[in-house]
């Protein structure tokens, strides 16, 4: 793989975003007004126990989880499925059979091109917010580069993790033409069982014995769980190998789809 | 002799009502023949309409599972039983179904239709614009959304046991009525706005999404929060108004009254803003 033939790719997408910046600013505050209905909510939740501490979560845990977890889902959040499916719907895919670049790389970055402007324009000012704000809850700092660090690389496999699943569902417009209704059900889906409403400690025992080796946790839980500190360094290490194996597979399963169906494709059009 | 040349007053007033029982008849007619329409392309596409309203469905219910699995460790929620927060969810999802059900055009007025030039056929047809964009647009997904609504209040209201009062059934369906009209009101202003800009559909989602603060009791909020839900976008009215009305009976003038006054004055309002978008209009077509 020639890595420069897929360079234009990135700078194309920091141009889309930057045209379109009203666009994603509207869907960021759309996000911010979520994240503040669940700080609410658990600050209610919050003074109705007796200990101040849930699953050992306190408030001030649970605050830094919440915003954590939002910025994450936004930051890593794809549109993999909605561009690969609009494309198999109204044909342009057999365009991307023509050209000599890889069709998933381009994509993939196409959007780390988007995700370079987010970085910079969310991401710095949201994290420097809560740092802030832990500090002003304990007087201590509790900022650590090296978790920071950690928690970026964590942050972009769970991106890997979910841009490859995202993919083998979008590859399911083949079968299906109106993949918007699954697009929303697959959303509420993901966020709940990755820990993006709620940590995956508050299911039942039975169900987070499952969820912790499902490939939803590998998406936010595991970044957002780094960032927070409550983790030992095994249980971090443990976790990210699991995120890589979850990635590399739905790899494999994205190319195996693609060639197959490649192969027995018409399109009209186009 | 002025008799002579005018119609008498009540002849005239008598024309009116002629003509807007035309009007009114003229519009049933045509919402029957878009409807047919509509109905051709769902068999056509049966799987399709069917996983949406699917999908709405199962969606929401990770939602109430939330909400349990919030109950796990508490028995109230700022004076509110699982019960109560249940039965004020479902609520709050009827208006704003019943609005995704019949208004779901005005997304794509604010999207895409006024940016891609193809906004202008509906200004080509002698029919009211906004008549016209409502009446294309029937989403059966929101039947999900609806249904969803629909079960969790009967299911919270049955569990509480409660028995609502001939009143309160008339307010209740008053409510949603109103709620229904606060939905669409402020969709339409968003939308109108694609007018003048073009595409405001990222607008008319932040405006949109603040309807998720409405889903739980609005008291746990701050005060700015509170005031903003309850005073400038009025969606606190679609849901834990009424619903905390039909809980406990008290405060009807409030909790129902302020319901229908942002209701119409929301639909007031968009028609007002969407009449001068229409005649600040410019094509973006070729």
């Amino acid at each position: 793989m020639k890595i420069k033939a897929y360079l234009p790719f990135i700078s194309g997408g920091i141009q889309s975003q930057l045209a379109y910046k009203w666009n994603f600013f509207g869907f960021f505050i759309g996000e911010i007004f979520f994240t503040f209905v669940m700080y609410y909510l658990w600050k209610a939740v919050f003074l109705h126990t007796d200990t101040g501490i849930i699953n050992g979560f306190t408030i001030l845990d649970m605050t830094v989880y919440i915003f954590v977890s939002n910025i994450t889902q936004f930051l890593t959040g794809t549109d993999a499925s909605y561009a690969i499916g609009e494309e198999i719907v109204d044909g342009s895919v057999s365009m991307r059979m023509i050209k000599p670049v890889s069709y998933d790389i381009s994509l993939l970055f196409n959007e780390i091109g988007t995700k370079v402007v987010l970085l910079v324009l969310i991401m710095i000012p949201v994290f420097t917010g809560i740092e802030i704000f832990r500090y002003a809850q304990t007087g201590a700092i509790a900022f650590s580069a090296s978790r920071l660090g950690v928690y970026l690389v964590s942050s972009i496999l769970s991106y890997l993790v979910l841009f490859y699943f995202d993919l083998c569902f979008g590859f399911l417009a083949f079968v299906l033409k109106n993949l918007w209704g699954f697009n929303l059900l697959k959303g509420s889906i993901v966020r709940f069982l990755s820990g993006g409403m709620i940590p995956l400690v508050f299911f039942p025992a039975w169900a987070l014995g499952i969820l912790r080796f499902l490939p939803f946790s590998s998406m936010c839980y595991t970044p957002v769980m780094i960032y927070t500190g409550n983790w030992s360094a095994a249980q971090t290490l443990a976790s990210m190998a699991l995120q890589l194996f979850w990635a590399i597979a739905f790899w494999l399963l994205s190319r195996a789809i693609w060639n197959t169906t490649v192969k027995r494709l018409t399109v009209q059009g186009g | 002799m002025t008799e002579a040349r005018n119609p008498s007053v009540p002849a005239r007033v008598g024309t009116a009502v002629r003509r807007t029982g035309h009007r009114i008849r003229r519009f049933f007619r045509l919402y029957r023949i878009f409807i047919s329409q509509f109905l051709k392309r769902l068999v056509e596409y049966r799987i399709d309409f069917l996983t949406g309203a699917f999908a709405f469905f199962f969606g929401q219910l990770f939602n109430v599972l939330f909400v349990f699995l919030i109950f796990e460790n508490i028995t109230e929620l700022d004076g509110w039983s699982l019960q109560h927060i249940i039965f004020i969810y479902g609520f709050s999802l009827i208006p704003r179904g019943i609005d995704h059900l019949y208004a779901d055009n005005l997304w794509k007025v604010a999207y895409f239709l006024v940016r891609k030039g193809d906004f202008d056929k509906y200004l080509t047809r002698p029919i009211d614009p906004l008549l016209h964009v409502l009446m294309e647009g029937f989403e059966p997904d929101a039947l999900g959304e609806l249904l969803t609504g629909i079960i969790l209040v009967i299911a919270a209201g049955t569990s509480l046991g409660l028995e609502l009062t001939a009143a309160q059934w008339l307010l209740g369906a008053v409510a949603v009525a109103a709620g229904t009209l606060i939905y669409t009101g402020i969709k339409i202003i968003f939308a109108s706005a694609a007018l003048w800009i073009k595409r405001s559909g990222s607008l008319l989602h932040m405006v949109y999404m603040t309807s998720d603060f409405v889903k739980y009791p609005v008291s746990i909020y701050n005060a700015f929060i509170r005031t903003l839900v309850t005073y400038v976008i009025p969606f606190a009215f679609t849901s834990f108004y009424p619903a905390s009305y039909l809980l406990t009976g008290k405060d009807p003038l409030f909790c129902v009254g302020g319901t229908v006054i942002a209701g119409i004055t929301a639909v007031c309002l968009g028609r007002f803003i969407w009449t001068r978008g229409i005649n600040a209009y410019e094509s973006a077509g070729s």
